[in-house]
């Protein structure tokens, strides 16, 4: 083991979130910050994503990774990879982090660790060839190898149309995207008139006229049940995609790994019509049981949580600064609540401005820069380009309630 | 000969420039990319099977493919267990999958 | 709220509460199980589940293990659910030729009254253990000490129990028990309202002072917390249970040999393999209050400890780690008993490191206890009387 290191601010988790909270703090005055990710390389789920803007340009996470390492790399910043955070300790005057690679010592601790996914147990889901869909993602976007040449992909969520368009792009044929099988494992998602729901929050980004005719329609007259049951069989494309809200899929078959997939069309309601299965060959299946934020290492820490549905599962109960209820502890990104890479992006400049302002130095300076921070984490998660559920910042608001209430 | 799972021309990424190295998986002689995790390596050979299940015996591969689910165990030689999907390949690395193991307390043996 | 009633109400669905529960439903009284939070929520899920008489004096103590022993084999024919039950035996391996010797008298005196040990040499122990490190002097062996799936096995005296009628109210809290004019139990106040009984159970636990206390009664039953790791699956590195014989040395009037770290935290080699191929190491003795966090540094002064008995576990991940709280008691032993100043009222409780090695001895004598028949075994050494004048210190 090697000797305990010491900085000012150590931030765990070198996403969007964590590289953008470095920057800033760093462009700032003279900190020193070292950032740590368990990931051979630093970036964390930007590396993977991409999409179109509403003008058409193309958002590519990769890109703005290398534009966030070059700024940290020109502040002197430290990252390093490969080292994971397995447990924290409170100290009279600090924490005290512990790594894979030794102890670090520091004042500031700021956790940045994002989302995981929601596994979502199936038929035949142990089977080498089926992966969660952030795994096609991260094979396809991250490291360019397919995850398999013809794939079929459960669950319908705002992450998994995103990721199934980027396959299309990558030269991967999606034999179709369906529900999962109405069982005890099954989520909200699982019947068509939530599944619509869901879809009406892509209406902006759906460039198909009929999601954006539809999507709309649904979510101003409520009339998503009426889709439901005119959502026809054989399922339309959205971007392109063969997405069938009237379809589940039933098992996974193969013997050593994938080899096909047996479906069935539902019924509004979501149960299986008799009958009407169906064998389809792939080589690979894509799970997409939705997204929960990475608290772990908050709740090592001693972290109230509280459980809000809206932002994935259980948050750390932070205040709108960002500051945990135990000192000198911060978060930001998606452990406080699932959203997209932007909004973690300003959460991050928002932590680093509310940590240079609890070190008091330049309070008086720090006081706009931190409110206008604050304001513009609110214009970014309004502008986004996909939102993950639409009542975000009420559901926010109930954390910070309860902060106060701790406090 | 199958069809290459590489994507080498991305129409929005671009291409991966990195070294070709050799490594060995289960006694075979195979090639990667330096610096890429070892299940991308084999992934990219075709090989999806990265361990078999300690009691079961059925196959697992790769299933968060980001270091959280722990599926993607392989055995890699002076390291033990290690997670294939954040392990970067090094030139000459010997790889196996995860095995079966004989159970001596429920007393079965075959593995 | 509702009232309900039953002929005894047991506070607390534990290892031990559920043996209660269990056997007093065999008999055919009416009970009511009363648990905050999930059944083996508490200790009965954060342990191992060692059910042993090697580290036993002979007298007492060994006879209340020996007979729990018996009684859990019997248990695996009466109850519903499988509890990874085995009876490989047990070990303890010396460092040193001083161990060795008081390990000598240690199975000499055992053997004066009968029971199955005996010492095994350096080459029993090598041919037994080829992972075990080179330098380990010898050991002895408990021919009949078993083991089970703690969990499982409070699980399945609980889904017996309710087979046999029991009815367990989980998250439940138990806030008040109410008293007669006469000062005898008349009730139990719930979370959900008030269960009508003259007889109630403290098997709280760590938790079962507050209870007493609800009744005007002190008992010095205090957390005394152990932590455990939990490895991945690997090749089997043994079958049964070994532990350390140092840990021992304090009852032949010596000191244990160790560094400053392990003895502040109280560790000792407790090595168990699991059905499922991991393998459970023990564990600590602190007291730090009810505080659950784990201690990174206990964590890797018990792994320190392990792989000094076996190297080989330098090479094996650790799954993950968990502690619990013993329920401890000044002469580690339980308290198993009635109360006269409260007629009704019964603690079994206190059963620090052995509740799951005696929870079903416990269990026995409670519903005997309680349904007034003679008690297999004679209660009077865990009377709470014994601690009468010093409740409250430690
Ligand atoms: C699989 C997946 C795919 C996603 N795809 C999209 C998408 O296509 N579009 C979209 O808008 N959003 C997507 N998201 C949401 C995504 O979480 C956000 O877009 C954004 O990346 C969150 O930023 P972050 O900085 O909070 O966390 P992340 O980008 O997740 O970064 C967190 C980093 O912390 C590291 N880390 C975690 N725990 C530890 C530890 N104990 N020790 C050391 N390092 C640790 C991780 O390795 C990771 O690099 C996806 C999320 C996931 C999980
Ligand atoms: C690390 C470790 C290793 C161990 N290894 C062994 C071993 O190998 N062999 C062995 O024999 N023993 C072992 N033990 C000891 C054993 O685990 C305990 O003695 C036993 O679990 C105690 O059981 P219990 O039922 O008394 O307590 P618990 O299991 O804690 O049950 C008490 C219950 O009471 C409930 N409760 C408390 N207050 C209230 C209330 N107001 N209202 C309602 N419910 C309430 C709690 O929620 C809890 O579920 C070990 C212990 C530890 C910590």
């Amino acid at each position: 083991m090697s000797e305990v290191q010491q900085t000012d601010l150590l931030i765990v988790g070198a996403g969007p979130a964590g590289l953008s909270a470095a920057a800033t703090i760093s462009a700032d005055r003279d900190f020193r910050v070292m950032v740590i990710d368990e990931f051979p390389e630093p970036g964390g789920r930007l590396l993977g994503q991409f999409h179109e803007e509403r003008n058409h340009s193309w958002w590519i996470g990769k890109i703005v990774a290398a534009d966030l390492i070059i700024q940290n790399t020109l502040a002197g910043v430290m990252i390093q990879c490969g080292v994971s955070v397995y447990g924290l300790e409170l100290l009279p005057d600090g924490w005290r982090v512990l790594t894979s690679k030794g102890d670090i010592r520091t004042k500031y601790l700021l956790l940045a660790t994002g989302a995981a996914e929601v596994p979502m147990p199936i038929s035949g889901w142990t089977l080498p060839g089926v992966m969660s869909i952030g795994a096609a993602q991260v094979m396809a976007n991250v490291h360019q190898v397919k995850p398999g040449e013809r794939g079929y992909i459960v669950g319908v969520n705002v992450l998994s149309l995103a990721i199934a368009k980027e396959l299309v792009v990558a030269g991967i044929e999606i034999e179709g995207i369906a529900l999962p099988p109405d069982d005890l494992f099954a989520m909200e998602e699982t019947n068509p008139v939530a599944a619509i729901e869901l879809l009406t929050r892509l209406s902006d980004a759906a460039p198909a006229p009929w999601m954006r005719w539809g999507g709309k329609l649904a979510q101003k007259m409520k009339l998503s049940r009426l889709i439901a049951s005119c959502f026809p069989k054989k399922g339309v494309k959205v971007w392109d995609l063969p997405l069938q809200l009237r379809t589940a899929l039933v098992s996974i078959q193969g013997v050593d790994q994938v080899e096909s997939v047996i479906v069935a069309d539902v019924t509004r309601s979501g149960e299986i019509i008799e009958g009407s299965q169906r064998e389809i060959e792939v080589d690979f299946v894509a799970i997409a049981g939705g997204l929960y934020p990475l608290a772990e290492l908050a709740a090592l820490a001693g972290c109230p949580f509280l459980y809000v549905s809206e932002l994935g599962g259980n948050i750390p109960v932070h205040n709108e600064r960002l500051k945990t209820t135990l000192p000198n502890l911060y978060v930001a990104g998606n452990i406080t609540g699932v959203e997209g890479a932007q909004v973690a992006m300003a959460q991050g400049r928002l932590a680093a401005h509310s940590i240079s302002y609890d070190a008091g130095w330049f309070a008086c300076e720090e006081e706009p820069k931190l409110l206008d921070a604050i304001a513009e984490v609110k214009e970014v998660r309004r502008s986004a380009m996909i939102q993950f559920h639409p009542e975000i910042d009420s559901a926010r608001k109930r954390i910070y309630e309860l902060f106060e209430h701790w406090m | 000969m199958r069809k290459s799972l590489r994507i080498n021309h991305h129409p929005l990424l671009g291409e991966m420039d990195k070294k070709v190295i050799s490594f060995t998986y289960n006694g075979e002689k195979l090639q990667g990319l330096e610096g890429e995790p070892i299940a991308v390596a084999l992934l990219a050979n075709h090989i999806r099977i990265l361990r078999r299940h300690e009691e079961s015996g059925s196959a697992r591969g790769l299933y968060c493919g980001i270091g959280h689910c722990m599926e993607c165990r392989v055995e890699l030689l002076g390291k033990g267990q290690v997670r294939a999907c954040l392990t970067p390949l090094k030139e000459g690395m010997e790889i196996r999958e995860g095995s079966r193991l004989p159970n001596a307390i429920t007393g079965r043996v075959d593995s | 709220m509702t009232t309900e009633s039953a002929d005894v109400v047991i506070i607390g669905g534990g290892i031990i509460g559920m043996a209660t529960a269990y056997y007093l439903a065999k008999l055919g009284s009416d009970v009511v199980v009363v648990e905050k939070g999930e059944i083996a929520g508490g200790t009965s899920s954060k342990c191992d589940g060692n059910i042993l008489a090697i580290d036993k004096e002979p007298g007492f103590d060994s006879q209340m293990s020996l007979e729990s022993q018996k009684l859990v084999s019997q248990l695996v024919m009466e109850l519903d659910e499988e509890f990874e039950y085995r009876a490989p035996g047990s070990i303890l391996v010396c460092e040193s030729d001083e161990e060795m010797e008081a390990a000598e008298m240690w199975v000499n005196r055992q053997k004066e009254v009968g029971l199955p040990f005996r010492m095994l040499d350096r080459g029993e122990i090598r041919s037994e253990w080829k992972y075990m490190a080179d330098d380990i002097h010898g050991g002895l062996e408990c021919a009949t000490d078993s083991t089970v799936n703690p969990v499982l096995l409070t699980y399945s005296m609980a889904v017996t129990a309710e087979r046999l009628g029991a009815r367990l109210k989980t998250h439940t809290w138990v806030t008040g028990i109410r008293l007669d004019p006469s000062g005898a139990v008349e009730g139990v106040e719930t979370s959900s309202g008030l269960i009508r009984t003259k007889h109630v159970v403290n098997a709280a636990g760590v938790w079962s002072k507050p209870i007493a206390q609800m009744v005007g009664i002190e008992i010095p039953v205090e957390p005394r917390k152990g932590h455990i790791l939990v490895s991945s699956r690997t090749e089997s590195i043994g079958t049964r249970k070994v532990m350390e014989f140092s840990y021992l040395m304090s009852k032949f009037g010596k000191e244990r040999k160790v560094d400053q770290l392990t003895e502040q935290y109280g560790v000792a080699l407790v090595f168990e393999p699991t059905a499922s191929q991991n393998f459970l190491i023990g564990s600590s003795r602190e007291f730090v209050g009810f505080d659950m966090k784990i201690n990174v540094d206990v964590i890797r002064c018990i792994a320190r400890r392990a792989i000094r008995f076996f190297p080989v576990m330098k090479d094996i991940p650790v799954l993950r780690s968990y502690c619990g709280l013993r329920p401890w008691t000044p002469d580690h032993l339980p308290i198993v008993s009635r109360v006269e100043e409260v007629p009704g009222f019964y603690i079994a409780a206190g059963h620090e490191g052995d509740g799951i090695s005696l929870a079903a001895i416990t269990g026995k004598v409670m519903s005997e206890c309680i349904t007034g028949q003679e008690t297999t075994i004679s209660i009077e050494p865990l009377h709470y009387n014994r601690f009468k004048k010093e409740a409250g210190k430690r």
